[in-house]
């Protein structure tokens, strides 16, 4: 570094920093500081399939609303632009974890969202709870996390004990209407099919129903037609699937071309998908799953959202979780518009108020959704209709299941 | 007809695609001693090639047989002279042979996952294709597991003539037997070698086309096929056809019944313990006579 600068030089540079300078301190008057949203999610992997239904198109459309309408209000401050950081946890739920360690050490974003999926969402709470993150959660179902108590974690969705307690209802009820009674359960050996066989098997059992066949299948399992084989010489009335997507599609697939099928057939996560319907065509027909939501629900918004989802995404939301996505963030965001960015705060004002979404009225009590309850759904007629609780019913259950096509 | 005949069948028809996979395996470890763990890799790239012909060009997954196959034959042909040819020439013993390929092939295995984790990501890759209900000897299959049998069963077949029927299979078999007798005949043993890999990796190619019409494809199947095919080879013996073809069958129906009785958790699980129980109770393969145990046999 001997030489000397020039005096050519020194003007040179001189005039490109003060360009530099200019462009900011513009762009800072046009607009407020953004607001910075961060999440890890599965772009990639087994759990991609749900998280690019139910969540990532959420996440989008509330931005680019948010951002039509001049921004996100923050107490206090006036509406400040969305923008998201936003990274891609492979499926794999060691870099979840790091990632949201990032995302709150270095990343320091104001606000997260959560990934997808029972199980990193169950990974990842540690963590946010930790760095005093509030995070509701669409997609996670777990009874075990109620036990830790995590402050800054709401599951928003109704969780296994629910959904399970409207499954048995529904299936009593078909009982007495058909005489349905032997039961086959598969269930996916993931946190998600874990939890929910728990809940489900014992209220079976004491309703006196007949376990005919109880297997589990390992995550990303590519055949289960000789299992469904077995359930079919079992005599098999109701096949449950504890399901993830990927095998969702794969029982339904392989009942199918096996040639049976089951008077009822319930399968859990992926069956309120659209493309579960426009995949299987006339064969999603009378199949039941976990839910459930359409925009035929009597509450403020509901049709609104999905016309938006459609017009924006050019595409249905899915018809169980994705509302409750949507939900999530219409909370965060009236919390933040009430009590600003101050996560503490924002976790208080979540935590004593009942707020009124696209999936109806909403309020936690220890970190979990208490006002929604379990319900299930069944395609019918290319709509996925919330057949159970009665209450909550927009259809009458359709069965047994049409034979397939 | 019984489920456990059933579900026996539905096993046997597996297996007739595990024999494949392990007949292109044992072409090469057989014949050179080159043990590929890549196998799995190049059956992967067939079933992406089949994947995009049929899902961006809209063909008949039966028709991507015939890239899949010659495609993979090529890129056999340049691992082998860009990894392999240079090793069988300076390797002094077979085990030095042995082992130094399977650190290559190894190193192969992760470049080819990469590589197709690159191009295609983790995502869960198929398309459907005669998944409806077929009636044969009063079960049910998917009718789709049944043509992918039928045409593994045919290759095997025609790989068996070929070996047993023709001038140029007669040689490969002798110079499995004796490379230097088959030397002395005037074998042109390099260009067999090369032709041999490329061989073996058309076969896996071709299995990863029929696999990706019974399942969903990502870049991480290979290794699973791979010890599969590795399991069939040490059942039936090294450079067997007939033997590889027997064994895919038996692993076939074993897996189906095991799952059966146990659960689709076990897979593996049972298909290590049927390695381990061969290995304890017959090291030279089910089907070798005393006359075809390793150390009777010349050197490669």
């Amino acid at each position: 570094m001997s030489r000397k600068t020039t005096r050519r030089e020194f003007v040179k540079g001189m005039a490109a920093a003060a360009a530099a300078a200019a462009v900011p301190v513009r762009l800072a008057r046009a607009q407020a500081r953004p607001v910075r949203i961060g999440f890890a999610i599965s772009e990639t992997g087994a759990y991609s399939v749900g998280a690019g239904i139910t969540q990532i198109p959420n996440y989008i459309l509330w931005r680019d609303q948010v951002n039509a309408r001049g921004g996100l209000l923050v107490a206090g401050e006036g509406r400040r632009p969305v923008e998201f950081v936003r990274y891609d946890d492979r499926s794999e739920i060691e870099t979840g974890i790091r990632l949201y360690e990032r995302l709150a050490t270095v990343d320091r974003v104001d606000l997260i969202l959560p990934p997808w999926g029972t199980a990193m969402n169950f990974a990842v709470a540690p963590v946010v709870s930790e760095h005093e993150y509030p995070m509701i959660a669409p997609t996670l179902s777990s009874m075990q996390l109620q036990d830790f108590r995590l402050p800054y974690v709401y599951a928003i969705l109704a969780q296994p004990d629910a959904q399970m307690r409207a499954l048995a209802g529904l299936l009593e009820y078909v009982r007495e209407q058909n005489g349905y009674n032997r039961v086959a359960v598969l269930h996916v050996a993931d946190l998600f099919g874990v939890e929910h066989y728990n809940e489900l098997v014992p209220r079976l059992q004491s309703a006196g129903f007949e376990i005919v066949l109880d297997r589990s299948y390992p995550l990303g399992v590519s055949d289960l037609s000789d299992v469904l084989r077995g359930a079919r010489s079992s005599g098999a009335d109701i096949v449950i699937g504890l399901s993830y997507p990927p095998d969702t599609n794969l029982i339904v697939n392989q009942l199918s071309s096996i040639g049976f099928n089951p008077p009822v057939l319930y399968t859990a996560v992926g069956t309120a998908f659209p493309a579960f319907r426009d995949n299987f065509g006339a064969n999603s027909e009378g199949v039941m799953g976990v839910g459930a939501w359409n925009p035929k629900v009597p509450y403020p918004g509901a049709r609104e959202y999905f016309e938006a989802h459609v017009s924006h995404l050019d595409r249905e939301p899915d018809r169980w979780a994705s509302a409750s996505a949507y939900a999530s963030l219409q909370i965060l965001e009236q919390a933040v518009a009430e009590v600003g960015l101050d996560r503490r705060r924002i976790k208080e004002y979540i935590d004593s108020n009942e707020f009124q979404t696209v999936i109806g009225p909403v309020r936690f009590v220890d970190g979990v959704n208490v006002v929604t309850p379990g319900m299930v759904g069944q395609w019918q007629n290319g709509e996925f209709e919330v057949i159970w609780p009665r209450e909550h019913a927009t259809a009458e259950p359709l069965v047994p299941k049409p034979a397939w096509r | 007809m019984s489920l456990l005949l059933e579900v026996a069948m539905s096993g046997l028809l597996l297996g007739g695609v595990y024999a494949l996979i392990a007949v292109g395996l044992n072409l090469q470890y057989g014949l050179m001693r080159i043990l590929n763990v890549a196998h799995g890799e190049f059956l992967m790239i067939g079933g992406y090639v089949t994947y995009l012909l049929v899902s961006l060009r809209g063909w008949n997954p039966l028709l991507t047989l015939l890239v899949s196959g010659p495609l993979l034959f090529a890129v056999g042909l340049a691992v082998h002279g860009l990894l392999f040819r240079h090793l069988v020439r300076l390797r002094r013993t077979r085990e030095e042979l042995e082992a130094n390929s399977l650190l290559i092939s190894f190193g192969l295995m992760f470049i080819l996952q990469n590589v197709a984790l690159i191009l295609w990501q983790a995502d869960m890759r198929g398309y459907r294709y005669l998944d409806q209900p077929l009636q044969v000897f009063g079960a049910v299959f998917p009718a789709n597991r049944v043509v992918a049998f039928a045409i593994a069963l045919g290759f095997t077949i025609l790989l068996f003539a070929f070996l047993h029927g023709t001038l140029a299979g007669t040689s490969l078999r002798g110079l499995m037997q004796d490379v230097v007798g088959a030397r002395l005949v005037g074998l042109p043993v390099r260009r067999m070698h090369a032709a041999c890999f490329g061989l073996g990796a058309a076969l896996a190619g071709v299995s990863g086309s029929l696999l990706s019409m019974l399942y969903p494809l990502t870049p991480d199947i290979g290794v699973s096929y791979t010890v599969t095919a590795l399991i069939v080879i040490i059942l039936g013996g090294l450079g067997s056809v007939a033997g590889s073809f027997a064994g895919g069958l038996l692993l076939g129906v074993v897996e189906a019944l095991g799952v059966h009785f146990t659960d689709p958790a076990f897979r593996m699980v049972l298909k290590y313990g049927v390695l381990a129980l061969v290995l304890v109770l017959r090291p030279y393969g089910l089907f070798n006579t005393v006359a075809r145990r390793p150390e009777q046999m010349q050197k490669a």
